[in-house]
């Protein structure tokens, strides 16, 4: 449900937010750090499963534990993760690579350090472009440059609570050593619709890829700010767990430093580590506060060697700036705003290419109605039940089977907008033929129009609607016709083409 | 014929008694811990052996303490891969033995359960040292209680304290036998040894646990092992003239009037048979410094995993942090090399150390690279055309020291004396300590270094100079 909100979520008020919130004079300056959870089957150095929600401490081996004597081992599969999302970030890719480690105590880091890639990452340079197609508020193109992409462990979990007025915590290690790969972009960012847009992108870029859920609602996704304002000193800003409060964040952020520099403070934007409350930021640490991480590479894993054709060999599924295009052109000739709405979810994605070729390619129905049942009747169906887009509910076949009857006019469009609903309602009625059912339910097209039957309907809407009949004729309101064109609709129960009713109504309106 | 297993109450009522009188063991295993391998494995290469396995080793019988209060009730819930290859080769294991805390320690002085007392000097007034870290694992030895033992050796922990009780100590090249299950000290020098008093006992020990094994990312992989064997097999010289390298930086100037007496005798005894060709690698005057920055870096950071909260000793009056735990859970000189290690890798002083230390290994592996005969075939360098074939060393400066004179010493004297042992282990060169008598009669070492994956010429070399010994 949250994701069909966003998905939904127009863009055009974002230009206006824009305009409002920067500050002439005050530039903005940010860059992001992302972490992203590998959507592995087992974790990056021990052969226990990934999980999401499961029992505490349920799914931990004894590395994962870090017992004495027990050993890390690379899992390839979190490699080639890492590696896919270096290639569609146009990164280059380092044939040699090192773990080390960093080291700080923590109750839920049980080696009392976290294995990363602080000094030859796998991954450096690259980029991601924001286009005109990704959101209305970009000009042109703006090009967000990545500093590197390094391979890492996740941590445990602590949970803070209470017994017999003593806080303590505990601590769940199933996510402890769960691969994560930390992208950090260059201060490329600003404006806050920039990083909006980005964040989107990058999200739906790794589900794409089908290495990360993307989610951050799950904490499947991480990201923190580096925020500056006129190139002054640089804040981090962390505990971001959604969008809007990244947002929001960096907006409270950037006005708190201007309000500093207005009032002559400037001496107070200090180099610091700052949270996100909900309505604002607080100070976690200064930079005098910060740990010293005592990174050292790791004595035991070996570097990652790769061989120099890595980038070429490597395979990744066409991605959504390619399918946007795609879709934007023949045959499919999308809008920018359907080809966005499906480029955004894949499921729906796979499920129009399906369609379109069940209907438009094998069965020459007209393109544009794959496009429209998909995103408007099927999944404005799915927002009416409050349910999330769910392939299998209507199947392909059976949309298709429906498209078809109505390109072969066996069945207005209103008519079938029923019938889907109906079918929504009623999956038992899925196993029967949509013929069938357009027969049982009487929603069959009348084939040999009635000619009685419409002139009775038009005299009646007529009638009922006469205050409109008087504005029509008078020139003042012309387009109501569509209007009346609808009631008579309604009357027939859509078995009759509107166009039909349009045509006969205009000669006797005379207009 | 006596089967071993009506033997067993003898064997341990041996080891409590020798046990009592020198502290060799952390825990003996009763008559009910020891399964007796079945008769049909009786062809086995260790059928019928007693082991003795030092206590940093993870067993599932008993705990791994590791000596130190952190894990003194810590019981592994598995075990490492050495003692798997151990049962079933048929070896038999009776007991862990005592250790300095996590292998640090030259003496097995640093241990929570007390120090170990050197068996091998006879009437002596006060005890002496056995040598450290593996001191309990070369006394169960030499008192007779074990046919074989594990030790490990990080800078020596192996090759020391056979040196000091007169048995054979051997640490194969790094990677050969698996460290799985093994409690790291400092991982990128640590390796599984083997003490025992046959050095034909040692080789079939070595021939079980010589193994590639998937737990461990360090094993030597299966490829390497097979280049070895083929490079190995090129060479056609024959035991009866080798050319055995000297060592200039690592001579007798530095040794003890006994031990030096005894290097000599040796030498002359080797000259009558061999070539004897001095050799050069100037880098060994950092192997030192090198050594003592890299291992307590390891160290503090493989340390850090002790925190009190998932197993081991934690403090009743830890509730904020994990500081009063591993302040009470830790000995004296793993706290020093703790804050040695963060020190060495602090922001501020990690180039100037730890990476120049770095750099000192990979110089110090290549100047032994340029002296072998035999290539090495994890850098696929090339051969000098006279190399050598093995290289022949002094272990410690000493004979063993008293426990008294031992434990007066300042950790600067202590790391001294590991200057003989310390480059093998830097460089994952194979070494081993020969035992030789002193006409005190008190043990003295020489140790016999070969190229990396030469193990088996190591064996060869250490069996035939016993042999000359005997002449």
């Amino acid at each position: 449900m949250v994701r069909c909100h966003r998905l939904f979520s127009t863009s055009s008020p974002l230009l206006k937010k824009k305009q409002e919130l920067l500050i002439p004079g005050y530039k903005l300056k940010c860059g992001l750090e992302i972490h992203s959870q590998l959507d592995t089957k087992f974790k990056l150095f021990s052969l226990s499963k990934t999980s999401f929600q499961s029992t505490p401490n349920s799914k931990i081996s004894y590395f994962d534990a870090s017992l004495p004597g027990t050993q890390p081992l690379l899992n390839p599969e979190a490699l080639l993760f890492a590696l896919k999302a270096a290639k569609a970030l146009n990164s280059t890719i380092n044939t040699f690579s090192t773990f080390d480690r960093k080291h700080y105590f923590y109750g839920d880091q049980p080696l009392g350090y976290q294995i990363t890639q602080h000094y030859q990452p796998y991954a450096q340079g690259g980029f991601l472009k924001l286009l005109p197609h990704d959101n209305e508020s970009i000009t042109g193109e703006k090009i967000i440059n990545i500093e590197q992409i390094q391979i890492e462990q996740d941590t445990g979990k602590s949970i803070y609570t209470e017994l017999e007025n003593e806080a303590f915590s505990k601590i769940d290690l199933n996510r402890t050593n769960i691969p994560l790969i930390e992208m950090v972009t260059k201060p490329d960012f600003e404006t806050p619709e920039e990083i909006r847009c980005f964040i989107k992108k990058y999200q739906n870029l790794v589900r794409h890829l089908g290495i990360c859920t993307g989610d951050l609602e799950t904490g499947a996704m991480r990201v923190d700010v580096n925020i500056s304002v006129n190139n002054g000193h640089r804040v981090e800003l962390k505990n971001l767990s959604t969008t809007s409060s990244v947002i929001n964040a960096i907006k409270y952020e950037y006005k708190r430093q201007i309000k500093l520099i207005e009032s002559g403070e400037t001496s107070k934007v200090i180099q610091e580590t700052r949270g996100w409350d909900g309505s604002k930021t607080v100070r976690l640490r200064t930079k005098e506060g910060a740990l010293d991480y005592r990174y050292m590479p790791d004595p035991e894993l070996p570097p990652i060697i790769l061989e120099n054709g890595i980038n070429e060999s490597l395979k990744l599924p066409k991605l959504p700036d390619e399918l946007m295009i795609e879709l934007k052109n023949a045959p499919y000739n999308l809008s920018n705003k359907d080809a966005s709405i499906l480029v955004n979810d894949l499921k729906l994605l796979n499920y129009y290419f399906q369609l379109f070729e069940e209907t438009v390619i094998k069965n020459k129905v007209e393109s544009k109605l794959p496009g429209n049942w998909v995103i408007h009747e099927l999944l404005g169906g799915f927002t009416k039940l409050q349910i999330e887009f769910n392939p299998n509910l209507i199947n392909v076949l059976k949309l298709s089977e429906l498209l078809i009857s109505i390109n072969n006019e066996q069945i207005t469009k209103s008519s079938a907008k029923l019938l889907l609903q109906h079918l929504m309602n009623n999956p038992g009625d899925l196993k029967r033929p949509i013929l069938e059912l357009i027969d049982d339910y009487d929603l069959g097209k009348e084939s040999n129009v009635d000619q009685d039957l419409i002139g009775e309907i038009i005299n009646q809407v007529l009638e009922e609607q006469s205050e409109i009949v008087e504005l029509i004729k008078s020139g003042k309101r012309l387009n109501s016709v569509k209007f009346l064109v609808g009631q008579c609709m309604r009357l027939s129960q859509g078995k009759i083409k509107p166009n039909i009713f349009e045509d006969e109504l205009k000669l006797k309106l005379g207009i | 014929m006596s089967t071993i297993a009506s033997r067993i109450p003898e064997i341990l009522k041996h080891a409590i008694a020798q046990n009592e009188k020198y502290n060799i063991y952390t825990s003996i295993r009763s008559q009910d811990q020891i399964t007796i391998p079945k008769i049909s494995n009786s062809s086995q290469l260790l059928s019928n052996k007693i082991a003795a396995i030092k206590d940093n080793i993870a067993t599932i019988e008993e705990p791994t303490t590791c000596s130190s209060k952190m894990l003194a009730k810590y019981t592994s819930p598995y075990e490492a891969t050495v003692m798997t290859l151990l049962n079933k080769a048929g070896a038999i294991t009776i007991g862990k033995t005592n250790l300095d805390e996590f292998g640090m320690g030259g003496g097995t002085t640093n241990s929570y359960f007390g120090s170990t007392i050197n068996p091998t000097i006879k009437n002596a007034v006060e005890p002496y040292t056995a040598g450290g870290s593996s001191g309990g694992s070369a006394a169960a030895i030499a008192a007779d209680t074990a046919d074989f033992a594990l030790g490990t050796d990080t800078g020596g922990s192996v090759r020391v304290p056979g040196a000091y009780t007169g048995v054979f100590g051997f640490k194969p090249s790094y990677g050969r036998i698996s460290r799985w299950g093994v409690v790291a000290y400092a991982q990128s020098l640590d390796t599984v040894g083997i003490l025992a008093k046959d050095v034909d006992l040692v080789r079939n020990v070595y021939d079980v646990l010589n193994q590639y094994d998937s737990k461990d990312p360090t094993s030597l992989s299966q490829e390497i092992r097979n280049k070895i064997e083929d490079s190995t097999h090129l060479r056609d010289r024959s035991i009866d003239k080798l050319r055995i390298g000297l060592i200039n930086q690592l001579g007798a100037n530095d040794l003890s009037p006994d031990v030096k007496e005894i290097w000599q005798k040796m030498l002359s005894t080797v000259q009558d048979h061999h070539h004897l060709i001095p050799v050069s690698i100037p880098i060994l005057k950092y192997a030192l410094p090198a050594y003592y920055t890299l291992a307590p870096a390891e160290a503090a950071s493989n340390l850090s995993r002790f925190d009190g909260i998932r197993y081991g000793y934690r403090s009743d009056d830890d509730k904020n942090n994990y500081a009063k735990t591993r302040t009470e859970g830790f000995g004296k000189e793993v706290k020093t090399r703790i804050t040695l290690g963060n020190f060495n890798l602090n922001a501020d002083s990690f180039k100037n150390s730890f990476l120049k230390a770095q750099n000192v290994r990979l110089a110090m592996k290549s100047q032994f690279n340029s002296i072998f005969a035999l290539p090495n075939s994890l850098t696929n360098s090339s051969a000098p055309k006279n190399g050598v074939d093995i290289l022949i060393a002094p272990v410690s400066m000493s004979t063993p020291p008293t426990l008294k004179k031992y434990m007066s010493e300042s950790s600067i004297e202590a790391y001294a004396n590991d200057m003989f042992v310390t480059p093998a282990s830097l460089c994952g060169l194979p070494a081993i300590s020969v035992p030789w008598e002193s006409t005190s009669g008190n043990p003295v070492g020489i140790q016999i270094i070969g190229q990396y994956g030469d193990d088996k010429k190591v064996l060869e070399v250490a069996k035939h100079l016993k042999e000359l010994n005997k002449i």
